[in-house]
């Protein structure tokens, strides 16, 4: 006997997208507490939140994002043949909602979201196509002081949201190509050293540089690229010898940053961290990526990305970040184990007490306890009402007392 | 958690890199052990040998923080992993080989070409940027016996020696790619536990820095 006989199968198990998942009762409370967590911090530091369609045109993604992404969109085509897509991330939709009906301030704009994105990722990989998304998008604000706002805000909410022992990784997306300039590598050359890191292959990147005549300050710090990392001294070992203006100012910048960071009171959780960028294209300034050693996934990441906005028509600074809600109940799962799925008093009644019951459980719910009625009289739960009083158990003990009585005794230690 | 967990490819390369760890002063470990054992722990570090094309997917889903692997493998996978260093051992090429006696031996490229490979995502960008009519054919093993029962016209493989190609009246047309082992790292690996895979690193890049200089003396 194994027990697989008694899991129902056939056609009584089909009808499930693969990629895609359920979440019982348990994890989705746990998910949806995370997303509420992370929005309601959002919401404290003044951002706003929007919603945005699932479905965008695909022209409207392509202005966003590059093609890697665009690639593994869900596509489809309505009944007038536009050509749409479900999003695969939601920070090109707020773009489009700032150009398009926000364009007129007041900046800086501080917007916030949340909801599903969809990957058309190979099957079997173990990786979901559809996931949680909760992000902020901060615009038309130029300064440093936006993007470690950023971080903080990304940060604070994570450590809300139940994710212990966050790390956050800040680089900057202008110091690799800034420093290939100036160390003089050739257009082909620059390309195959940053689609080789963009790769994360740094065997890659080692055999491109050696066939380059590439300086060798800039080729000792390309080369020591995973160890380019840690506190602000980082910054002064990176800048020795350092020629071209762009690396300079790049140091720069993530030395104000740091001061930034320290008066959010952040620094012993961040790393500065000179090649942790991949997305050249797309980001424009300081970037970051979150960690937590209870997950092999960044659990979130962000950054300056100044060009968006222009593809609609609106050349506004704007910095951001995305937190994944998913990994973020993953990582709280497997340290903690799964979150307590929400307490619900039962209350039964005897014939004759039912309206008595459904009063105890409306005195109950204004007191905010979950409680659900018996819909047949005998039940045997937390709270039995008869039309002699309610009896209710309160650590071990039996007690017993008028439905105002139980309502007090109930409710004590909630707020 | 100080440990590091390593995947350890099944196979060609086990020995190597078991033998590459010792020389770098990792781990002692006697391959003869994981016969018995899948996961062997030797100091904080924790080993597992696994099927050469699943240590990319141990790593990238943080099944284990580093994972030593050819690199034909990385070639095939979707899986995203830092690629730390090349180990240099277990050397092998990619190579398009076709029977002595056809046109394609003699350097005259038909215009469509059937080719048999256990590597299709490689066979795809070898031939991508080349205007020939390509079908490839995705085969799991003993690629060798599609052009001798007209399965394809020719054959993607990898060949360390050369000599299973000569047997089976192969000869190579062209070359595809080089490969090597690599050490590979989980993305979050590589920040949260900097300092330990950073070590494991620098260590194996200098144990293979003092082989080849061994090997040359």
């Amino acid at each position: 006997m194994t027990g697989l006989e008694a899991l129902p199968s056939g056609a009584a198990f089909r009808g499930r997208a693969d990629g895609f998942a359920d979440y019982l009762v348990g994890p989705a409370a746990g998910r949806r507490l995370i997303a509420d967590r992370f929005i309601e911090t959002f919401e404290a530091w003044g951002y706003g939140f929007v919603v945005t369609p699932l479905i965008e045109p695909v022209g409207t993604i392509a202005a966003g994002v590059g093609g890697a992404q665009q690639s593994a969109l869900f596509r489809f085509m309505d009944s007038d043949g536009a050509l749409l897509a479900l999003v695969g991330e939601r920070t090109v939709s707020v773009a489009r909602v700032v150009a398009t009906q926000l364009h007129e301030g007041p900046f800086p704009l501080r917007l916030c979201y949340a909801g599903s994105v969809l990957r058309n990722r190979a099957l079997n990989a173990g990786r979901r196509r559809e996931s949680l998304q909760a992000g902020c998008e901060l615009i038309g604000a130029d300064g440093l002081a936006a993007d470690a706002e950023c971080i903080a805000l990304a940060a604070a909410a994570l450590e809300r949201g139940g994710v212990e022992h966050i790390q956050v990784d800040v680089g900057h997306a202008d110091f690799i190509p800034g420093l290939l300039d100036s160390a003089g590598l050739d257009a082909t050359a620059r390309e195959e050293v940053l689609a080789a890191l963009a790769r994360r292959d740094l065997v890659a990147v080692e055999s491109a540089l050696e066939a380059t005549d590439a300086a060798d300050a800039e080729r000792r710090l390309l080369l020591a690229f995973p160890t380019l990392r840690g506190g602000r001294e980082i910054l002064d070992t990176a800048a020795g010898g350092l020629r071209g203006e762009r690396p300079h100012r790049a140091l720069q910048e993530l030395a104000q940053l740091w001061d930034l960071l320290e008066a959010h009171a952040i620094t012993d959780r961040v790393h500065l961290d000179l090649g942790a960028v991949r997305d050249w294209d797309y980001y424009t300034g300081p970037t970051f990526e979150v960690f937590s050693v209870d997950s092999g996934f960044a659990l979130g990441s962000g950054g300056r990305y100044d060009t968006l906005l222009s593809r609609f028509g609106t050349p506004l600074p704007a910095t951001g970040f995305v937190l994944h809600v998913d990994r973020c109940h993953d990582s709280i799962v497997r340290r903690a184990g799964a979150l307590p799925a929400p307490t619900v008093l039962q209350v039964s009644w005897e014939r004759d007490a039912h309206a008595d019951a459904l009063e105890l459980a409306r005195a109950l719910r204004r007191k905010e306890v979950a409680c659900a009625c018996d819909l047949v009289a005998g039940g045997d739960g937390d709270v039995q009402v008869s039309s002699s009083g309610v009896r209710w158990s309160r650590g071990g003990h039996e007690e017993r007392g008028s439905i105002g009585a139980a309502v007090t005794a109930l409710t004590a230690g909630t707020p | 958690m100080k440990g590091l967990r390593i995947a350890l490819p099944g196979g060609a390369l086990f020995e190597s890199a078991c033998s590459l760890l010792g020389a770098a002063g990792a781990a002692r470990l006697d391959p003869a052990r994981f016969d018995r054992e899948l996961s062997i722990r030797d100091g904080d570090n924790v080993f597992v040998k696994v099927r050469p094309t699943d240590v990319p997917v141990y790593v990238e889903m943080g099944g284990c923080e580093c994972g030593i692997v050819g690199k034909d493998i990385l070639w095939e996978t979707s899986r995203e992993c830092y690629e730390l260093a090349d180990l240099k051992f277990g050397g092998c090429r990619l190579v398009l080989a076709a029977p002595r006696d056809s046109a394609l031996a003699r350097g005259v490229w038909p215009l469509s070409l059937r080719v048999a490979t256990k590597y299709p995502v490689s066979a795809r960008r070898f031939f991508a940027a080349r205007s020939l009519n390509v079908v490839v054919v995705r085969l799991h093993g003993s690629v060798e016996l599609a052009p001798l029962t007209g399965l394809a016209d020719c054959v993607l493989d990898i060949t360390a020696t050369g000599r299973t190609l000569a047997a089976n009246n192969l000869v190579e047309v062209a070359e595809a790619g080089t490969s090597t082992a690599r050490l590979i790292a989980n993305h979050a690996a590589l920040k949260t536990r900097n300092e330990s895979v950073g070590a494991l690193a620098v260590a194996l890049r200098r144990a293979v820095t003092e082989r080849l200089a061994a090997g040359a003396a």
